[in-house]
């Protein structure tokens, strides 16, 4: 550390320029340049495509031909009055809520487990990783070889042990489609929670639980008064993630049900992905992407408060 | 589990422990189930697939060769590799740098920090179409160099996340000695405070690394013929095959998941670390 050779290529403007300001505006100028690519790239992956979605949106557009017609704000009413597309946003948003809250619990169950075991658990937590790395489409393939009629693993059980007679079509029928998913999303979000929440939890400060050991209260009580008012920030946060990675459903449905049965478990991004890709219907899918953008930005604006103030009012 | 590794955890003297020791093995086997079971079907022969056993009665090898032999699977491998790859160094190289000036040296630091952040919030689908077209004027649809562009630029708001914490974590006065030695920003950077946060680098690139080889809705969209389809997209194509072979998608997948597995089990210690700090105050 002690001989770092001098940097030539700055030397000679500070010797050049002796006034005291001059450190300083190089300083800007050198983390102007550190940012520039940052930036640029923040306007390339938001603002480009929202403005180019905004154009789609308002023209005639197919995924060969964009740009056709100017139709005004046609294919946004098109979008909004779209019962199909409304309750696909609607089950977008309703799994999102609900994986969040039942793998945020699971999750940090989980981890109260792992920290519990001391250095068992955190040799154990390794094990979590795994779910986590699986690409979420090897995650679905597992769970419908897993969940098939014929010859499935879950079929067999619950046949051997004379619970059904006949095997289940666990996806082709709309609730246990919607809770394959749900448990295959577990399945690789529990993880995620579980290693944040271990975080969180070892980072608390030790002397609060003796205390509360040496004053008589018992592990629920301590749980309830100490524990979880010290980690309500972060699961904040945790949920909050969960809940962003939520709306971005679409590989397990695409593997698992292609949106079925029927539109069943269509959610607004296999919808759109659909309307696009399939259909070539650019214009719409581009309205459909606007609107599920600006309604995740609503619904989540709750959240985010709420977090701030689980992280304003800490303990 | 050992009797000696069970006495030592002193399970008679502490119920909670017990109970925290059955929740762990509940978890753990529930993790492993659906791996195991991949595992166990590609080992299965075709007749041997519907008898809906966990374990192959009869167990066979030519499911490894089949899948390979069915589809361009290596192909397919290889351009994950190559593109998740090169998508992570971009994202450093560009995160990196950036994450310094915001954090170090206070360039745009009401803002651009949350503006990070915040563009996470939009779900992939919103850069589908656009991406679609900006690749295609370019002339970089149906490319690596288009993936991993279209990755590079999507994955900072993540790699911001992570190595934020280990950058706020290195000590001021390091900084000033090098200043003191004549070290330029840049110098410093490279020199000084990328060395101390190594650790966080690496388990930042590597999750980065991961989240492209696993992308599957915009490499759907962006790549057009089987020999640039990464592996999630070829999977899902073998999915759609009327006359699937469980067998062989099982292999397939495990196929493509080992290289992951293999970077997480060498890498562990720095992935729960990374994981752990860049999460959550």
């Amino acid at each position: 550390m002690t001989s770092l050779p001098y940097s030539d290529a700055i030397a000679p403007a500070t010797r050049a320029r002796p006034a005291a300001d001059a450190p300083a505006r190089r300083d800007r100028i050198v983390g102007a340049l550190f940012v520039a690519p940052l930036v640029v790239a923040l306007i390339v992956t938001t603002l480009y495509p929202t403005l180019f979605l905004i154009a789609l949106a308002t023209s005639k557009s197919t995924l060969g031909k964009p740009f056709r017609k100017f139709v005004g704000t046609d294919q946004f009413v098109a979008t909004l009055t779209d019962g199909n597309f409304q309750i696909a946003v609607a089950k977008s948003i309703a799994f999102a809520f609900a994986s969040a809250t039942v793998e945020v619990a699971v999750g940090f169950l989980v981890a109260l487990a792992f920290v519990t075991l001391l250095r068992l658990g955190r040799t154990l937590l390794v094990i979590a990783l795994l779910p986590l790395m699986t690409p979420p489409v090897m995650v679905a393939v597992a769970w419908k070889l897993i969940l098939a009629p014929a010859g499935g693993l879950l079929n067999g059980v619950l046949m051997k042990a004379g619970i059904i007679d006949a095997p289940l079509s666990f996806l082709a029928t709309p609730f246990l489609a919607w809770l394959s998913i749900g448990v295959a999303d577990l399945w690789q979000w529990v993880p995620f929670v579980a290693i944040l929440s271990f975080a969180a939890l070892v980072s608390l400060p030790d002397g609060v639980q003796e205390a509360a050991m040496v004053d008589g209260a018992s592990p629920l009580q301590r749980l309830r008064h100490i524990t979880l008012p010290l980690v309500a920030a972060p699961l904040a946060s945790i949920f909050l993630l969960k809940l962003i990675i939520g709306f971005k459903l679409f590989d397990l449905v695409y593997v698992l049900t292609f949106g079925g049965p029927g539109f069943a478990t269509t959610t607004a991004t296999f919808g759109i992905w659909r309307l696009a890709l399939e259909q070539f219907d650019v214009g719409n899918a581009a309205a459909e992407t606007l609107v599920y953008a600006i309604v995740i930005g609503i619904v989540t604006i709750p959240v985010v408060r709420l977090h701030r103030f689980a992280s304003e009012n800490q303990p | 589990m050992t009797a000696r590794a069970l006495s030592s955890l002193e399970l008679g003297r502490n119920p909670m422990r017990v109970l925290a020791l059955g929740g762990a093995l509940v978890a753990l086997a529930f993790f492993l189930l659906p791996i195991a079971y991949l595992l166990s079907v590609s080992f299965k022969r075709k007749d041997d697939v519907l008898a809906g056993n966990f374990l192959p009665v009869d167990p066979t090898l030519d499911n490894w060769p089949g899948a390979f032999a069915a589809t361009s699977l290596t192909t397919f491998i290889a351009n994950s590799v190559i593109v998740s790859v090169l998508a992570g160094i971009l994202t450093i190289a560009i995160t990196l740098p950036a994450a310094y000036a915001m954090i170090r040296m206070g360039v745009f630091r009401r803002f651009l920090p949350q503006a990070t952040l915040a563009s996470y919030i939009a779900p992939p689908v919103v850069g589908l179409i656009p991406f679609f077209f900006l690749l295609k004027t370019i002339g970089l649809l149906n490319t690596h160099a288009g993936l991993i562009l279209v990755y590079g630029l999507l994955n900072i708001p993540v790699a911001f996340w992570l190595i934020g914490p280990f950058l706020r974590r290195v000590p001021v006065e390091i900084e000033e000695a090098a200043a003191l030695d004549g070290a330029g920003r840049f110098r410093t950077l490279v020199s000084v405070v990328a060395p101390i946060i190594a650790p966080g680098i690496a388990a930042t690139t590597i999750i980065v690394v991961i989240l492209s080889f696993n992308e599957f809705l915009l490499a759907s969209g962006l790549t057009l013929t089987d020999g640039m389809r990464t592996l999630t997209v070829g999977i899902s194509l073998f999915q759609g095959d009327r006359l699937v072979n469980f067998g062989q998608m099982a292999a397939a997948s495990l196929a493509g998941i080992v290289p992951i597995y293999l970077i997480a089990f060498l890498m562990q210690k720095h992935l729960v670390e990374g994981l752990a700090k860049g999460g959550v105050k």
